[in-house]
């Protein structure tokens, strides 16, 4: 999509909350990166909110990355390093709470798999995705975007969200056109939120010649949370092809105590087994510790050192990457 | 027709009664509650999200109030809210995200963690001051509670005006507050039939 297609797509979300009074924001986030795998990286997303009335609300997303080597999964967390803009949701949504339907959701959106929001991959801390979230690691990539209908049924405590569509995915792994359905329940109760997922889809490209079938997993993932400390999991199953199935997960933990003040502490440990023809099957294990420290206002700061185990699939088992992110928000409206 | 005549009688008596009451009061002097409206300004212009409170006597009589600071669309809204000391802040989520609510440095000190969408954690401001709140994890969301030891108190609008109810008339110390400024103290008067022009530096 070119860069006018872009501003106008912006533009038109944007104008009638302006027109109206209603709320309207843009917001960009600037980051920088380096890791010791002799890869540095610069990136960059706008994004417009609007509610232009009461329930409606219209989302634009755009975002630019590249990196100096593309042979790693580091600083791949949300967005595609291919070096050129790409629309990552455009979608409009609707929210109520009219007899158990809570949200309704069309047009470009991420996979409504598991943990899937950008806020879950990129804004942690982490500079690197959860193995089974790295689409070239053959699990479900944070790059699957879907062109359709989603539909959010049931109440805080219990719901259900079902989404039909067709992929439109970015980076360098996209899935061959098709149909494809996800659903996912989640509860929560006290410290817990729990969710189950389970899509059926397309495989990727790469595939297409020799490997049958579709892609369809089974996920399930948890998060326990009280004073600042955060346990979080997610466990994926299934397979990529007839040929090849997917397992893995992560377990990771958070913490951010309010005496902490601006430093949020984070290690993950994780696993995928990637099961297929020989040689390319792949089984690894990586332990990662991060800490992120909000410098000043929109800036921030991420270090994080990864192990790896098993099969390799970074450069050295051991890597240092350090990211520098600074946001910036702009109200187009008066929202009080 | 009895029962209109009754309903008239009663309301005359009730008036009677009342009016003189009513009439008296605006004869005595300045001590009657009044609304008290005014525009706040910085460098002569309009200045928004300024509180403002005001030294009254008694201290706070009012009952311990409820308030909304409201997580929407990535923003927390309204961006600066004034309690009364006591109040009660309810903290909905009202996005499709997960929102981490905070507050690290002074003020009141809590970490609410993440809660799922459509639930609402609550906070009580029990001492009077300042509180800066964050979402974890998104940055660009930022907010201020300020808690005062007043039942009166205002938010500036886009326009810098605010209107505080009941204020007793008289002259009175008041406080203004704006994001990344230090306290300002003054005095006002309290009259109705005109308008405080509050300028801060």
């Amino acid at each position: 999509m070119t860069r006018r297609s872009v501003l106008t797509l912006a533009a038109v979300l944007l104008s009638p909350a302006i027109a109206h009074g209603q709320m309207a924001a843009v917001e960009a986030v600037q980051s920088v990166g380096a890791s010791t795998e002799s890869i540095a990286s610069a990136g960059v997303q706008f994004r417009g909110l609007a509610e232009p009335m009461k329930g409606l609300r219209l989302r634009v997303e755009t975002a630019w990355g590249d990196r100096s080597e593309a042979q790693s999964d580091v600083f791949g967390t949300a967005y595609p390093y291919g070096g050129r803009f790409d629309v990552i949701e455009a979608y409009g949504e609707w929210l109520t709470e009219r007899r158990g339907l809570r949200a309704v959701k069309a047009g470009r959106y991420r996979t409504p798999f598991g943990l899937y929001n950008a806020s879950d991959h990129a804004y942690l801390g982490f500079l690197r995705p959860p193995l089974i979230r790295y689409g070239e690691y053959w699990g479900l990539s944070a790059g699957y975007l879907e062109h359709g209908v989603d539909v959010l049924v049931g109440v805080p405590q219990l719901s259900l969200e079902m989404s039909i569509g067709r992929p439109g995915d970015v980076g360098e792994v996209m899935r061959r056109p098709g149909w494809n359905s996800t659903v996912r329940a989640e509860g929560s109760a006290g410290p817990w939120i729990v969710g189950a997922s389970f899509v059926n889809t397309t495989p990727y490209e790469p595939l297409v010649e020799d490997a049958p079938g579709r892609t369809h997993f089974g996920g399930i993932d948890a998060r326990w949370m009280r004073d600042g400390v955060q346990f979080r999991g997610e466990w994926l199953f299934g397979q990529y092809s007839d040929f090849a199935t997917t397992t893995g997960g992560y377990f990771d933990t958070i913490v951010h105590t309010p005496a902490m003040g601006r430093v949020t502490a984070l290690g993950r440990i994780e696993t995928i087994n990637y099961d297929t023809i020989p040689p390319y099957s792949l089984v690894t294990h990586r332990y990662s510790a991060a800490a992120r420290v909000r410098a000043w206002q929109g800036l921030s700061v991420s270090l994080g050192i990864t192990h790896q185990g098993g099969q390799q699939t970074q450069e050295s088992r051991t890597a240092v990457d350090l990211g520098i992110t600074w946001a910036l928000r702009q109200d187009l409206t008066h929202t009080q | 027709m009895a029962a209109r005549q009754l309903r008239f009688v009663v309301a005359f008596a009730a008036a009677a009664v009342v009016a003189p009451g009513v009439i008296a009061s605006h004869a005595t002097g300045t001590d009657l509650p009044t609304g008290l409206q005014g525009v706040v300004r910085v460098a002569g212009r309009a200045a928004k999200e300024v509180v403002i409170w005001v030294d009254a006597p008694g201290g706070i009589t009012a009952a311990p109030a409820k308030a909304r600071l409201d997580q929407r669309n990535m923003q927390f809204v309204p961006r600066v809210l004034a309690v009364r000391v006591g109040t009660s802040v309810e903290m909905p989520n009202s996005d499709r995200l997960l929102h981490n609510v905070f507050s690290f440095r002074d003020g009141k000190i809590f970490d609410l963690g993440l809660y799922p969408v459509g639930a609402s954690q609550t906070v009580k401001f029990d001492k009077a001051g300042l509180s800066r709140i964050f979402c974890n994890i998104h940055p660009t969301m930022a907010a201020y509670v300020l808690a005062v030891d007043s039942d009166y108190f205002a938010v500036s609008d886009g326009q810098g005006r605010f209107t505080i109810d009941a204020v007793p008339g008289g002259t009175h110390t008041y406080h203004a507050w704006r994001a990344g400024k230090a306290f300002t103290t003054g005095t006002l008067v309290a009259d109705p039939d005109r308008p405080v022009e509050i300028e801060l530096p």
